[in-house]
C-alpha cells in the first residue's frame, strides 16, 4: 500500500465551550492574583506590627467598614449619586463630542472654524475650570455635571475627528462609485468605519468622567463617593477613603465591561488581534 | 451601438504631472475593451476619470451619446459600476449585504433574489451571512464582482481586478466573469497589465504608450467564445499582441520585452 493514513481521534463532546469558559476563568483568575496577594501581604503585614494598621487599615478592616456602610444605607446612597453624575455627565460629554466630532471631522470649513478653539480649550486643566462653572452654574449639580461633561466632551471629540479623518479613501470610493449621496457615504461608510475608535474613545471619556466627579464633588457636594473620600479625611478614617477609592476602581471597571458588552455586537466584524486570540 | 465614448480625454494634476493625453476609445454595447500596458501609462487614472472618481482635465466621456460630469459620474449614471485591484468589501456588512449594496435602488424582494443566485453563481452559496474578514482574497473578489453586477450595471469597468490573485484563482474568476457577462451582457472596460488575461477575455485590446498616458495601438481579438488557450489562434493572437507591445517599447526607444533572443514567448 502506497498511501498510508493516520486516524484522526474525535473532539471530545462540547469541548470547544469547555475550552472556551475555561480560558476565561482562567484570565479572571490571573486578574485576581496580583490585588489577592497584595491584600494578603498588607494583612500579615499589618498583624505583624511591620505596617501602621491605623494608617493603613488592613483589608480585613476595610471589608468591615464597607460591611457598615452598606449596612446603614450610606455606601448605597453615595454611589447612587456619584453614578447618577457620571451616566448625566458621560451622556451629554458623549453625545455632545460625537456630534462636534462628526461636524468638524465632515466639513472642512467646521473644522477650520472651531477645531483650534477647541483644542485650546482641551489646554486648560481641568481644575481650572472649576471655580468658573460655580460661579456661572452654582455649587449644586449642575456644575458638577458640566464639569463632568467637559472631561467626556474632550477624548470622543478627538476620537471622533481623528477617526473620520483617517476613514480609508478607498471605502469612500466604493460609496461614491455605487451612487451614494454625501449624507449617505456619511451614515453608510464613514460612520461604521469610525465605530471601533468612537467606542474605545467613549471608553477613556468614561474613564474621565470617573476622573472629573471626584474633582467635582470634592468641591462642595453633600453626598457621592468624591464627598466620602472628603469626610474620611476630615474625621481621619483612612478605611473610609480607602473603601470609597476601591469601590471607586470596582464602580470604573463594571462600568467599563458595561460599555464593552454593549457595543462588541457593533464591531464583531473586526478583523483584529483581540478576535484571533 | 456606441454605449460609451471616450473622446480627447487628458488629464493633468495639480502638481504638473500629465497622467493622460488625447484618449478616444469607443466600446460598444456588450463588448469587452481591456485597457493594457504596463505601469505609468494611465490606465488606472482613465478608470477613475470614467467612473466619476476624478474630472478630466480636457475631453469629453459620454454614455449612450450623453456626455457625464466629470464628478460623481456614477452617482448620476446608475448605469456605471466598477471592480478595484482590491476587493474594497466594507467590512462591517456580511458578504450577503456587501453584494446587496451594490444595488440599492432595486426593490428589496428582488435585491435579496439576486444576492442569493449570485452567491450560487459565484460559488459562495452559504456565506451570505460571513463576514468578509472570513473569506479569502480570491472569494473576496468574487463578492466584489457580484456586488457590482447585482445592478445589472450597463458598463463595468474593471481595475486590474484580478492582478493580486494566483494563476488558479484568476482562471476560475476569469470563467466567472465571463458567465455572468454572457448573460448580462454589460460593456466592460478592464484594466490589465497581462497580456493572456486582455487576449482571453476582451474583443479589442487598447494597447497604451507611457508618460503622459496615450493610446498606441487598437487590436481586435477575432477569436469565437468561448475562447481555447491551447488552440493555434489563440496562441498567434497573443503573439500579434506582444507584438504590438513590442512596437509600442520601440517607439519609445526602449527594447522589445518579448521579441529579443531571450524571449520563450514568441
Amino acid at each position: 500500500m502506497n498511501v498510508t493514513t493516520t486516524a484522526t481521534p474525535p473532539p471530545l463532546e462540547g469541548g470547544g465551550v469547555v475550552t472556551v469558559a475555561a480560558v476565561r476563568l482562567r484570565h479572571y483568575l490571573t486578574a485576581l492574583i496580583v490585588p489577592v496577594a497584595l491584600a494578603v501581604a498588607w494583612e500579615i503585614a499589618v498583624r505583624a506590627g511591620v505596617a501602621p494598621g491605623r494608617l493603613m487599615p488592613p483589608p480585613s478592616r476595610l471589608l468591615h467598614t464597607a460591611i457598615a456602610l452598606a449596612a446603614s444605607g450610606e455606601l448605597q446612597t453615595h454611589v447612587a449619586a456619584t453614578m447618577t453624575r457620571v451616566v448625566i455627565g458621560f451622556g451629554v460629554g458623549a453625545v455632545a463630542g460625537t456630534l462636534f466630532g462628526m461636524l468638524t471631522g465632515a466639513s472642512e470649513t467646521a473644522r477650520r472654524l472651531l477645531d483650534p478653539s477647541i483644542q485650546a480649550l482641551r489646554a486648560v486643566p481641568s481644575i481650572a475650570w472649576v471655580p468658573i462653572f460655580i460661579l456661572w452654574l452654582g455649587i449644586f449639580e449642575t456644575s458638577k455635571l458640566a464639569l463632568i461633561a467637559l472631561g467626556v466632551f474632550f477624548p470622543v471629540y478627538l476620537g471622533v475627528l481623528s477617526a473620520i479623518q483617517g476613514v480609508d479613501r478607498k471605502l469612500i470610493e466604493v460609496g461614491r462609485v455605487f451612487g451614494l449621496s454625501q449624507v449617505g457615504i456619511m451614515l453608510r461608510i464613514t460612520w461604521p468605519a469610525v465605530l471601533p475608535i468612537w467606542i474605545a474613545s467613549l471608553r477613556s471619556g468614561l474613564g474621565l468622567g470617573f476622573m472629573f466627579v471626584v474633582a467635582a464633588e470634592l468641591m462642595g457636594a453633600s453626598e457621592g463617593l468624591g464627598y466620602l473620600l472628603l469626610d474620611g479625611q476630615q474625621m481621619g478614617r483612612a478605611d473610609i477613603i480607602l473603601v470609597a477609592m476601591i469601590v471607586f476602581a470596582l464602580l470604573g471597571k463594571a462600568s467599563d465591561g458595561v460599555l464593552v458588552a454593549v457595543t462588541r455586537p457593533l464591531v464583531r466584524w473586526q478583523d483584529t488581534v483581540r478576535e484571533r486570540l | 451601438m456606441t454605449r460609451l465614448a471616450i473622446n480627447g480625454l487628458g488629464k493633468t494634476y495639480a502638481d504638473g504631472t500629465e497622467a493622460l493625453r488625447d484618449i478616444h476609445i469607443v466600446a460598444q454595447s456588450g463588448e469587452i475593451v481591456a485597457i493594457l500596458g504596463g505601469s505609468g501609462r494611465g490606465k488606472t487614472t482613465l478608470l477613475r476619470l470614467t467612473a466619476g472618481l476624478d474630472r478630466p482635465s480636457a475631453g469629453v466621456i459620454s454614455i449612450d451619446g450623453r456626455a457625464i460630469d466629470g464628478q460623481a459620474a456614477s452617482g448620476t449614471h446608475p448605469a456605471i459600476s466598477a471592480v478595484f485591484q482590491e476587493p474594497r468589501l466594507l467590512p462591517w456588512l456580511t458578504v450577503g449585504r456587501n453584494i446587496a449594496f451594490g444595488g440599492r435602488r432595486i426593490a428589496r424582494p428582488e435585491r435579496q433574489r439576486r444576492v442569493a443566485d449570485l452567491l450560487a453563481r459565484i460559488g459562495l452559496a452559504g456565506y451570505g451571512a460571513r463576514w468578509p474578514k472570513d473569506l479569502s482574497g480570491g472569494q473576496q473578489q468574487r463578492v466584489a464582482v457580484a456586488r457590482a453586477l447585482i445592478g445589472h450595471p450597463e458598463i463595468l469597468l474593471l481595475d486590474e481586478p484580478f492582478s493580486a490573485l494566483d494563476a488558479f484563482t484568476r482562471g476560475s474568476l476569469h470563467e466567472m466573469l465571463l458567465s455572468l457577462w454572457q448573460e448580462l451582457r454589460p460593456t466592460i472596460l478592464i484594466v490589465t497589465h497581462d497580456v493572456e488575461e486582455a487576449v482571453f477575455l476582451a474583443d479589442r485590446i487598447v494597447v497604451m504608450r507611457p508618460r503622459p498616458g496615450r493610446v498606441y495601438e487598437t487590436m481586435t481579438i477575432r477569436l469565437p467564445r468561448p475562447r481555447n488557450k491551447l488552440t493555434s489562434e489563440y496562441d498567434v493572437a497573443r503573439r500579434d499582441v506582444l507584438r504590438a507591445i513590442d512596437r509600442s517599447l520601440a517607439s519609445e526607444g526602449a527594447s522589445g520585452l518579448w521579441s529579443g533572443a531571450v524571449s520563450p514567448w514568441v
